[in-house]
């Protein structure tokens, strides 16, 4: 019975939660999972400095339809891997005007037909420096405007001091109403996800991106 | 509907299987991970923490874990223990001069009491190679008849030809999924 009233204040509260948590932010430092798993609608900030004491960094992403069995893109930190320039990183869209938050906004320029995908592969590569990470947890969130699209909620668990490591999610993309994807198409940059990561449930490092799908 | 919500989300949590893949450095564990998953295996370096890979597999999501092999990585292994379901310990089948490294760190793990509930598959790998010892021989060599405390089976396989990797794996969720998911 508990459980259905806490349900209620939250959907009451639900329009407030962004808001509620940037005052939370005011006061401590510690945002929880369980704070990033309420969110009804993208952050307007950054909810943690860019630097992390565990200096984890990330090195490569990349997406592989396994359909066509094709890479779709693989942008690489370290120059002797391919880019495409489907994606790109921007400087012009920082949240505050400085220069702290470069690297961890991407902006992803995609065609429609990213829309009609069905069985892709999402990899993240990461090196961690030389304190071990315990209880490292990613929560990611997509939404377009306000309707949430996906959720990925993962616990790497334990990493290596000076570890690179290397995830992929595999997984058959949610199909989308045909009247979702027009308007995803008709909207650039509406489409938007936030990043969390977690050490030991205190938030550590906030990732952005942003997506059009009519290049 | 809240209920049934929460049912079905119980389900599909009980549908994952964590899988952990160890084995001595070199042994071919990340070769036989991307083998598995249909990636190009032309290009795989020493792993120098973990790849993860999740997917869905006869109804089932995996969880695929592997650690790296190399000495300075064995007693971080320990931490990769908790809730595995099943444990492919790989073995470099042509790598007779550490055979005896490969069945002592086995036993070490054998021995690991967060890891008692876990499947146990060894893969006597590089099956293509000129040298390589069998299956039964690797059995032999690993003493595995003496384990009595893990359902487990020897299989040789070939990561870089694909030769019976997919019909190990599959005993190995079947196998755990006849242990764990017995209401289904």
């Amino acid at each position: 019975m508990s459980v259905v009233q806490k349900q209620i204040n939250v959907n009451d509260e639900i329009d407030n939660v962004c808001e509620d948590l940037e005052v939370k932010l005011k006061y401590t430092s510690n945002i929880t999972p369980e704070d990033v798993l309420k969110l009804t609608k993208i952050t307007d900030n950054f909810l943690c400095s860019n630097n992390n004491e565990y200096q984890i960094e990330f090195t490569r992403f990349k997406i592989r339809d396994l359909e066509t069995d094709t890479v779709l893109f693989d942008i690489s930190k370290d120059p002797n891997m391919p880019e495409t320039n489907e994606i790109t990183t921007t400087d012009d869209k920082q949240q505050d005007g400085t220069t702290e938050d470069s690297g961890r906004f991407v902006r992803y320029l995609f065609s429609a037909t990213f829309l009609k995908l069905k069985h892709v592969g999402a990899t993240v590569e990461f090196q961690v420096g030389n304190k071990d990470v315990k209880n490292f947890r990613m929560i990611e969130r997509h939404f377009f405007k306000d309707r949430l699209l996906k959720t990925f909620d993962f616990n790497f668990g334990y990493c290596i001091p000076n570890s690179k490591n290397t995830c992929e999610h595999i997984y058959e993309f949610p199909t989308l109403p045909q009247d979702l994807i027009d308007q995803m198409i008709a909207c650039p940059f509406e489409t938007r996800s936030d990043s969390f990561y977690f050490v030991d449930n205190q938030l550590v490092l906030h990732n952005k991106a942003d997506y059009s799908y009519n290049g | 509907m809240g209920f049934l919500t929460v049912l079905k989300k119980m389900r599909q949590k009980e549908k994952e299987m964590r899988i952990l893949l160890l084995g001595l450095d070199n042994a071919g564990k990340t070769t036989i991970l991307k083998r598995f998953n249909g990636e190009p295996i032309d290009t795989i370096s020493p792993t120098l923490g973990f790849n993860i890979k999740t997917l869905e597999h006869r109804g089932y999501t995996l969880n695929l874990w592997d650690v790296g092999g190399q000495k300075s990585l064995r007693s971080y292994w320990r931490n990769y223990f908790e809730s595995t379901d099943g444990l492919v310990w790989v073995v470099d089948a042509a790598d007779r001069m550490r055979l005896d490294a490969c069945k002592e760190e086995l036993n070490i793990l054998l021995q690991e009491e967060r890891l008692a509930g876990a499947t146990l598959l060894v893969l006597a790998n590089k099956q293509d190679l000129p040298g390589a010892l069998s299956a039964q021989e690797i059995k032999d060599v690993l003493e595995l008849d003496k384990i009595t405390t893990h359902h487990w089976s020897v299989v040789g396989v070939s990561a870089v030809t694909g030769d019976k990797l997919l019909n190990a794996i599959d005993w190995l969720i079947g196998d755990i999924a006849k242990r764990i998911f017995t209401l289904d």
